[in-house]
């Protein structure tokens, strides 16, 4: 039998009201046969163009948020890793998310093969819905929406537990379009009967094969083909006649199609909820594999927006596929429909910039962490320096800029001399540091068990990740607990862009010693050190840093609370220890715990000159409470004067508010203890 | 399109082609006929090198852990006669071989002989054969465990599972994600069946959606066991052999973190009495009440005659906050191992009775099992505190008690360093070495009651890291204990063979499918337990009754 489709290829015109059939010899063809015209492959070249331009700001703008992202991310090439994604719907699409998302280890890969994966989902779309012309463009809205979905991020880089989140809008749309081009072969290759019945049985299978695998993502599939069916008829020439020719839109057959993919949607998840998948509960179902919107007890709907988008994307797509058939649409002018298209395309582009997370904090913490991650401590200071922005640092930039002095050497001279603040977070939710900085702190600061209990944390609840197995090796290798040590790093080993990072850190298992203090230090006075330059400079401070006896505590989420009170309160005898006692006493402005602290100090490092912020302590505390005898103090000239100055002028700005001598006193006296101590108030910490 | 088709089509015909080319060549490969002798054992992970499995276990899947230079492997099994081989670093035996194997062993002298080549370079090399000895007794066919990360307070998915020991299948039988979003979490803990029936079974769900659900021959309810004069809901339970009866421990428990020690996590209680509840009546009764003791881990003997327990004396000292002392002073809380006879007639129980003094030994013992046969009982002892799975020392004991009388308590005395002469404890790594070190050097000093005769250390399961929870085999044959001896943080199930003589056979560690499972995976094994079949209510069946309002259990005031 002659396919009826063959004849229709013929020329013959659409009697739907609803599409514009595609000429048969285009579809047998089933390839992109109209980038060969000049005219409409400009169109292509603008997408490209668009998507290369959305690739260059996205590298311009994000790269430290990508390079972090792959950090919080973790893939592994492991039965182990699918199976436990599989656990939950939709885990291929996290697996595929997590696996593209360690790509942007190199942003310039990851951002390239976002905006190929972007290409190819608008030229398929081209092909699906046989856009001509400026509607061709259309498609971009579909990466626009995604891209808002990319750039919204911000801190829910740390707290969003869908694995491979910013992947997993991209791969769920193209695996939708995918499924819209498989439908679309089959009607091309199929008579009208077979053609017919292939769509429902497509559009089951992508269902129920597909729900498993990519979860919502296969119910928004199956929700496409279902609309794909309704504006595309399999044969006008089929359907019954009516009156007026054309059989009514609701007693039309293509209404099967999208009334099964409703049954399907509705159904298909709550019987795998009956019979497989034992860990959803039942109204999330329908949502798995998109990501979630909730941190602790609130829920924050407008970071949904660009999914919605997403929908309303393929609507206008549909929509537009649609009217290229109406009679209305076939007379508008070429410009009519490039001023429509540009001002749709102007919108959506006004839409990513809105959603964009824009944060200067955010971006500076970031570029901070991988400074310290790289023990690079000017950079950190060269951050923490940088005023092109008003806005205060947060407590994380503050403590970040601490460590880097402490490391350098040069916190007592130089600890106030940087801006102070405690801006929050910029996010909806209250942002502990525990779950952003705080592993790094803690680290640094020798608070092992601490770092490593966060990391656990972090990973039972948020998933794990690259980062968070980097931390907890280096741990265990500090707290010489090898074997388990190992096993993180054997994990590391099996990544695609961490296997080296893990290669290297290994080889010190081989050379246990290496974590002995006295034995690393020894070695590397002898000039042959047992551990590399790198690693001794991260290493050594550390090791220094954790010689306080064990006892048990809890730090209550607040870091910087924990650490203050810890060190200020702590006694020891390593050189590096003592000296950030002294610090945390400066900090809290207890004078009681300052002095011991103090002299202490003075007598371990007897050929030091005291560094500056020290002798405006000791000098300050000396005259308000004249119970350490200073006058033999050998205070350097500058901090008597500097005193002299700030009290004098104090008296000057007598009636002044707290607030307004804060300001005033700033440009002479900002980088002082004095300044510190009677203006800097009320810095709240998380 | 059609290229790319004919591209893909072109690929994949490549692809499998030479898959089958190498399952043609892979599916018998023979062992070298020229090799030199390795002094050494093979390193195989999981470490099968001598072990005794039951008749009816799943296969020992290992892996080779070898040198970078290595390139090729063949293992060749030995069994009655026949042999069979196997090539590359993941030894996989396979159900059906594996069971040839066993039958094979079963009918000659009971052993698999194991060879593994290794070709380093040009030259294969034998290393030093082992066996696994095969042993005509059956172990229960699954167990069941809590999959849990060892996390400090926040948890995400936990699932009780079951797992088939005679295969890998492995199931769930309640997941905590069913009935669990954002911002209702629920925490799932404390399975135990009666008398490994899986008909029979129990555990709690706290937070969301909290209560103690209770399977009982196809009928599920959930019961809210919290009454106004008991200290917490049912906290660790242990069934009556056959009535349907439980006896709970209820607590008041705290978490608090080490700054520096390995040991990481310190789970204490600040409160722990007894309770006993009736399923038929839904009463909840107390056994104990007195706040000076910390009663907790109750077992109950297999005929049901005693209930076993720890309890540990503790008086509040000074005025601070009762957490906060007994944070303090964490290392004083210990406990001893007690009985007390219980009336089936009468549903009570007598006085208690000092079955093991180890306070004054300085010692804390948690976890006390009776052997079906009733002869032997196993506890986990450590310096102090009772939730030893965080304790690097904690060791399985085992004490007959056919020879186990009362005994009365010895004045406590509170052991610590510095009542040691300088220097007579070395300074080794840690600090569970440096703890052993001073317990022996105190009894040498005569400062310890020695070990008494009718318990031992149970040296050939023990290892320098953590041994906590224990069950034994319904035919008592077997035992399954918690174990953190492959890193040091994550418990994996280790299953040993009892030879009625309470002597073990060396253990090994759960065999999966994946050899290198346990050391991928990032969760701990908690609470194993045998079962005599599969637990065929389904989650969701669990998920619905949970979802309904738990039944309040009544409050019984007789028992004391």
């Amino acid at each position: 039998m002659k396919p009826i489709r063959n004849k229709l290829s013929q020329g013959q015109p659409s009697t739907s009201a609803t599409s514009a059939p595609l000429p048969k010899k285009e579809g047998q063809s089933g390839g992109f046969h109209s980038i060969s015209c000049p005219r409409l492959w400009n169109w292509n070249v603008f997408i490209v163009l668009v998507l290369l331009a959305s690739g260059l700001v996205l590298l311009k703008q994000e790269t430290e948020t990508l390079l972090r992202a792959q950090e919080l991310n973790l893939w592994l090439p492991t039965g182990l890793y699918w199976k436990t994604l599989m656990q939950y719907p939709g885990g291929a699409v996290s697996w595929l998310g997590t696996y593209l998302t360690q790509y942007f280890f190199y942003p310039q890969l990851g951002v390239s093969i976002l905006c190929v994966l972007w290409l190819i989902i608008c030229l398929l779309l081209v092909w699906v819905y046989r856009l001509k012309g400026a509607w061709r463009a259309l498609t971009f809205l579909v990466p626009a929406a995604l891209m808002a979905c990319f750039v919204q991020t911000g801190y829910w880089l740390f707290y969003q537990k869908l694995q491979g989140h910013l992947f997993v809008p991209t791969v769920g749309v193209l695996f939708s379009v995918l499924c819209l081009v498989v439908q679309r072969l089959f009607d091309n290759g199929l008579n009208d009967k077979a053609a017919r019945w292939t769509r429902l049985g497509w559009m089951a299978l992508v269902c129920i094969v597909g729900y498993p695998f990519f979860g919502a993502w296969a119910l928004g599939a199956t929700g496409l083909l279902g609309i794909y069916c309704l504006i595309t008829p399999v044969s006008p020439k089929e359907i019954p006649s009516s009156d007026s020719g054309i059989l009514p839109f609701w007693k039309r057959w293509e209404w099967v199609p999208l009334l099964l993919a409703l049954i399907l949607i509705a159904v298909i998840p709550q019987i795998y909820y009956q019979r497989w998948f034992e860990m959803t509960e039942r109204p999330y179902v329908y949502l798995a594999a998109l990501p979630s919107m909730h941190y602790g007890q609130e829920s924050f709907e407008q970071f949904r927006i660009p999914y919605y988008a997403i929908i309303l994307a393929f609507l206008v797509v549909n929509t537009v596929s649609v009217c290229e058939g109406l009679t209305f649409a076939k007379r508008l002018k070429s410009w009519t429909k490039g001023v429509a298209v540009v001002l749709l395309l102007a919108l959506a582009i006004f839409g990513v910039s809105k959603a964009w997370y824009h944060d200067v904090n955010f971006q500076k913490e970031l570029a901070m962490n991988r400074a310290i991650e790289e023990c690079d401590w000017e950079r950190v200071l060269d951050i923490a320096r940088d005023g092109s922005s008003e806005v205060k640092p947060t407590r994380q930039m503050v403590m970040y800029k601490n460590l880097a002095l402490f490391r350098l050497g040069r916190a007592g001279n130089e600890m106030f001399t940087y801006p102070e603040g405690s801006t929050p977070q910029n996010a909806p939710w209250k942002v502990h540091m525990t779950q952003v900085g705080g592993k790094l702190i803690y680290y640094h600061y020798g608070k092992e068990n601490f770092c490593y209990r966060w990391c656990m944390e972090d990973g039972v609840e948020f998933g794990w990740k690259a980062e968070t197995l980097k931390f907890m090796a280096r741990t265990c290798l500090l707290n010489q607990e090898w074997e388990v040590a190992r096993k993180y790093l054997d994990l590391l080993k099996k990544t695609t862009f961490h296997h080296q990072w893990a290669e290297r850190y290994a080889r010190l298992l081989d050379t246990p010693d290496a974590f002995d203090l006295k034995t690393l230090e020894a070695t590397a006075k002898a000039g042959a050190p047992i551990m590399d330059e790198q690693m001794t400079r991260e290493f050594a401070p550390i090791m220094h840093m954790m010689t306080y006896p064990d006892r048990l505590d809890g730090d209550n989420t607040l870091v910087e609370m924990y650490l203050l009170q810890t060190f200020a309160h702590g006694n020891g005898d390593d050189p590096l220890f003592q000296e950030m006692t002294l610090i945390c006493a400066l900090i809290m402005k207890d004078i009681d715990i300052f002095w011991p602290r103090f002299m202490k100090y003075a007598t371990m490092n007897p050929n030091i000159h005291m560094p500056r912020h020290y002798q405006e302590a000791a000098y300050l505390y000396g005259h308000l409470e004249n119970k350490v005898d200073i006058s033999h103090m050998p205070f350097d000239p500058v901090v008597k004067d500097t005193y002299e100055r700030f009290m004098k002028f104090n008296e000057q700005c007598g009636p002044m508010t707290e607030e307004q001598k804060a300001i005033a006193f700033y440009p002479q006296f900002g980088s002082t203890f004095y300044y510190f101590y009677f203006l800097v108030r009320n810095q709240k910490t998380n | 399109m059609f290229p790319l088709f004919n591209h893909i089509k072109n690929v994949l015909y490549v692809a499998i082609l030479s898959q089958l080319l190498l399952f043609s060549s892979c599916t018998s490969p023979s062992a070298p006929t020229s090799f030199t002798e390795d002094k050494d054992l093979p390193t195989i992970y999981p470490d099968y090198i001598g072990v005794t499995v039951p008749c009816n276990i799943a296969p020992l899947h290992f892996h080779i852990d070898h040198e970078a230079e290595a390139t090729d492997f063949v293992t060749r099994f030995t069994a009655g006669g026949q042999q069979w081989t196997l090539d590359g670093e993941d030894v996989c035996t396979g159900m059906k071989k594996w069971q040839k194997m066993k039958d094979a062993a079963l009918a000659a002298d009971g052993k698999i002989s194991v060879e593994v080549f290794v070709k380093n370079e040009k030259t294969w090399q034998r290393q030093q054969p082992f066996s696994i000895t095969v042993s005509k007794d059956s172990i229960d066919p699954y167990i069941s465990y809590r999959l849990i990360s060892p996390s400090y307070v926040t948890y995400e998915d936990l699932t009780l599972n079951q797992r088939c020991l005679e295969n890998f299948d492995e199931s769930l039988i309640y997941g905590n994600m069913i009935n669990s979003d954002e911002k209702n979490g629920q925490c799932i803990n404390c399975h135990h069946a009666q008398w490994y029936n899986p008909q029979r079974i129990q555990f709690h769900v706290r937070q969301h959606l909290g209560g103690t659900v209770i399977a009982y021959d196809g009928k599920l309810q959930k019961i809210n066991l919290k009454t106004d004069s008991t200290i917490s809901a049912g906290v660790y339970p242990t069934w009556h052999p056959s009535k349907p009866w439980i006896v709970y421990s209820t607590n008041m428990t705290g978490q608090s973190f080490h700054t520096r020690d390995i040991n990481k996590i310190e789970v204490q209680d600040t409160k722990s009495n007894l309770i006993f509840y009736d399923l038929e009546h839904n009463e909840v009764t107390p056994i104990t009440r007195d706040t000076t003791w910390f009663d907790c881990f109750p077992f109950w003997s297999p005929d049901g005659k005693y209930i076993y327990y720890v309890s540990a004396h503790w008086e509040r000292r000074d005025t601070v906050n009762m957490d906060f002392e007994l944070i303090k002073n964490y290392k004083e809380v210990q406990y001893n191992l007690y009985r007390k006879p219980f009336d089936e007639q009468t549903r009570t129980f007598g006085p208690r009775e000092l079955i093991y003094d180890a306070v004054a030994r300085n010692r804390s013992v948690t976890l006390p099992r009776v052997s079906p046969d009733g002869r032997w009982l196993m506890f986990t002892e450590g310096q102090y505190g009772v939730f030893h799975i965080w304790h690097g020392d904690a060791d399985l004991f085992l004490m007959d008690l056919t020879q186990a009388a009362p005994v009365e308590p010895t004045p406590v005395a509170i052991f610590t360093p510095d009542a040691l002469p300088a220097g007579a404890v070395p300074p080794t790594a840690n600090n569970v070495e440096r703890e052993a070190a001073a317990d022996s050097l105190r009894e040498a000093q005569g400062l310890r009651t020695p070990l008494p005769c009718h318990i031992r250390n149970i040296t050939e399961l023990n290892s320098p890291d953590v041994e906590s929870y224990h069950s034994w085999s319904s035919n008592g044959c077997w035992v399954i204990f918690s174990s953190r001896r492959t890193d040091g943080n994550f418990t994996r199930p280790f299953i040993a063979h009892h030879d009625g003589n309470g002597r073990f056979s060396r253990p090994f560690e759960l065999p999966q499918n994946n050899p290198q499972y346990h050391r991928e995976f990032l969760r701990s094994f908690n609470i194993p337990e045998f079962l005599s079949g599969p637990v065929t209510i389904r989650p969701q069946e669990f998920a619905n009754i949970i979802k309904k309002d738990p039944i309040p259990a009544q409050l019984k005031m007789k028992r004391q």
